[in-house]
């Protein structure tokens, strides 16, 4: 089971190589669900491919779902509107939380109370990480209590052709995007890659292969500064928070910060995925490759296996 | 430190000879104004017995004469104009007894609002945002002209509806109400910076629906029916008819001068419906003491509504973003309330410009206070 997290593609094209450089025999499944309306519109990305990419078209078929499934379509606005109110009520805890760990980080101290209560303040914001998480597994009980997707027989026609597909496949790239649309689309059909089949992805991609999705950009005019949980994705990649465009979303040079966020994820290695990055996973591995660059505790950006 | 370079207007005067031709080769390449630095020589060229810059900014004397150039048909002025500055201006000529107002026939660069236009000087600093412009990548959001009958108002009220692009009925969407909202598309390019604030992720997509009013000073200054039209009919009849996100958080009323106070006020009628208020140098007119506020009867409901506000301040929504321009009358009145407003507990963002009561100023400020109340979706996009 290989692998591969690339850097993002719009100026430093490198999946054509990189696909090439794996020497697969057959098809190449595309999903770039993340496209959104955009997704048929991918005649370049196929061209990487050489003409062998075969588009999953997972968005086509989520809005396909939506408007001959009423039942299904209903649940999936609640979830969408329960998600968000989840999200505003998460932002609101998690902004304090952290404006709580910078004024705590900034206070001088003269009696080493000062680490102490550093730790623990980054403790309440792991705290509301945990607590945003075990909602949304809630939210997602719930929905798939009330319209669960194996029932909808739309949804099945779907998850058959798209297995199908995938058994035909001799390999998989996912593109960025959307990285809500994406989940969401690789969720209902139940997207499963088996373990052997080698995968290629960026951006958005890259970020669903993991077990931790975290959105974060410290440039967004206003709303949330922090970065926030997301979502669980497909899990391959279990330990990686992958942060596409590092360099252009985070404030890298701003050390505390970084190592605020590096903190709240000590189970996980938040690794760089910027323009022209390739961090190779092979034969199943999931620690990160010597060259990898990633945000160390202390706020640095490190490299794998450097001195 | 090089020494300040000596300004265009008074090398042309210390050239000779200072006649016909050499005056035509420096309008011709310098224009007016011309912008030197922080100073800004407004110029006027006529057989005239005075000429005047005519401004409405506050701290510079208005008019603000003209001098004649030696013997010449050419008239000048140079005053400070701060960086990042605008200003909307005209020039009044007087010939005899016979006195004229007009754009500046030196400068081709206007500005438009419902009474006309004007001519414009930007200072160095000044660029109009690129999300103000047209944006031939961005996908365009639909307009949709319809007539509400409104029993508030007891008349069928005339409305524009914007839905975004993509607009889809299986997501739900916030809701902007815009005050003056025929002049805001016309004047502030509103139509144009929805576009482009959506498509480039900055805004989240939104509804907004443009309402003009019929009789403003009337129906602006803490008017119940128009309150009542707005908080009973208009947003139940959208919330039946479109995928709107039916709490408070996601109502917003926008408004600029009246158009704030309409807003502010609407507001206050039905504290808790509206989560956020955006007011654009908003007419907050106030009195401390007796009731002397030199605004002219129209003012008079103003000054009674934002007095008795001022009396029992209340939190009637969570958030606002007020901008005014510094070089406005309004500009203190605006200052004042901002202490008044988060005293309540309301989150306020304010910002102010170096420009005036205008439509570009607003137009200008949308950027900063629609991304603020409507964060966009750039967290989620990674391509």
């Amino acid at each position: 089971m290989t692998t591969i997290l690339l850097g993002p593609q719009r100026f430093t094209t490198t999946v054509g190589a990189t696909v090439r450089s794996l020497g697969l025999d057959g098809p190449i499944a595309m999903i770039n669900s993340g496209w959104e309306e955009r997704e048929s519109e991918d005649a370049e990305l196929a061209g990487h491919l050489d003409g062998r990419g075969v588009n999953l078209r997972l968005h086509h078929r989520m809005m396909d779902v939506l408007e001959k499934d009423e039942h299904f379509a209903a649940a999936a606005l609640l979830f969408r509107d329960r998600q968000d109110e989840l999200r505003a009520f998460y932002g609101i805890r998690l902004q304090a939380a952290i404006d709580a760990v910078q004024a705590v980080a900034h206070r001088s101290s003269l009696h080493a109370i000062g680490p102490v209560a550093l730790e623990s303040a980054v403790e309440a914001v792991r705290a509301v990480d945990a607590w945003y998480a075990a909602e949304l597994d809630d939210l997602y009980r719930s929905v798939r209590a009330t319209a669960p997707p194996d029932e909808s027989g739309t949804i099945g026609w779907h998850r058959g052709e798209i297995g199908a597909v995938l058994d035909g496949c001799a390999g998989v790239v996912i593109a960025g995007g959307n990285v809500r649309t994406l989940l969401r689309t690789l969720r209902v059909f139940n997207v499963e890659i088996r373990p052997e089949l080698p995968v290629v992805a960026w951006s958005a991609g890259a970020m669903a292969l993991t077990d931790e999705v975290v959105l974060f950009h410290d440039h967004a005019p206003h709303g949330v500064t922090a970065a926030e949980v997301f979502d669980r994705g497909l899990g391959r990649l279990p330990g990686i928070i992958a942060l596409p465009h590092a360099k252009r979303r985070l404030r890298l040079e701003e050390h505390d910060r970084m190592s605020i966020m590096a903190r709240r994820f000590p189970d996980h290695r938040l690794t760089l995925l910027d323009d022209g990055t390739v961090v190779r996973f092979p034969d199943g591995a999931t620690d990160l490759p010597a060259g990898a660059r990633y945000i160390g505790l202390d706020g640095h950006v490190a490299v794998v296996g450097a001195a | 430190m090089s020494p300040p370079q000596r300004l265009a207007v008074n090398r042309l005067r210390e050239s000779l000879p200072l006649d016909g031709p050499a005056i035509d080769r420096f309008v011709t390449r310098f224009g007016s104004p011309i912008i030197e630095g922080e100073r800004a020589t407004f110029l006027y060229r006529g057989d005239v017995d005075e000429a005047w810059v005519r401004h409405r900014v506050v701290g510079l004397p208005d008019p603000l004469p003209l001098k004649r150039i030696g013997e010449s048909d050419l008239w000048s002025v140079t005053t400070v104009l701060p960086e990042g500055s605008r200003v909307e201006y005209q020039i009044e000529i007087r010939k005899g007894e016979h006195y004229e107002r007009f754009n500046d026939p030196l400068n081709s660069r206007l500005a438009h609002s419902p009474m006309g236009s004007s001519s414009v000087c930007a200072a160095i600093g000044y660029r109009v945002p690129e999300w103000a412009l047209f944006d031939p990548e961005a996908r365009p959001g639909t307009l949709v002209e319809e007539q509400i009958r409104s029993k508030a108002l007891r008349r069928d009220q005339p409305v524009q509806i914007y839905l975004p692009a993509r607009f889809n009925s299986a997501q739900r969407y916030p809701l902007l109400i815009v005050h003056d909202g025929t002049d805001y598309l016309q004047f502030a390019a509103m139509k144009t910076v929805l576009d482009n604030l959506i498509h480039r992720l900055d805004v989240d997509p939104l509804v907004a629906v443009f309402v003009p009013p019929r009789d403003r000073l009337k129906e602006y200054p803490h008017h119940a029916p128009h309150a009542r039209f707005i908080a009973r009919e208009l947003v139940p009849l959208l919330n039946d008819r479109l995928p709107l996100i039916d709490t408070p958080e996601a109502r917003c009323l926008m408004g600029s001068s009246f158009g704030g106070v309409a807003s502010l006020s609407t507001a206050v009628r039905y504290p808790g419906y509206f989560g956020s208020l955006l007011l654009q140098s908003a007419s907050l007119v106030f009195t401390d003491i007796g009731f002397d506020h030199g605004g002219g009867p129209a003012f008079d409901p103003v000054v009674k509504f934002v007095n008795r506000y001022r009396q029992r301040p209340t939190a009637v929504v969570d958030r606002i973003f007020m901008t005014c321009g510094v070089y406005e009358p309004l500009i203190t009145p605006n200052r004042s309330m901002v202490p008044v407003f988060r005293h309540t507990g309301m989150r306020v963002r304010y910002v102010e410009s170096r420009d005036g009561h205008n439509w570009e100023n607003w137009r200008d400020r949308l950027g900063d206070g629609l991304s603020w109340l409507f964060p966009g979706p750039q967290k989620f996009v990674y391509e």
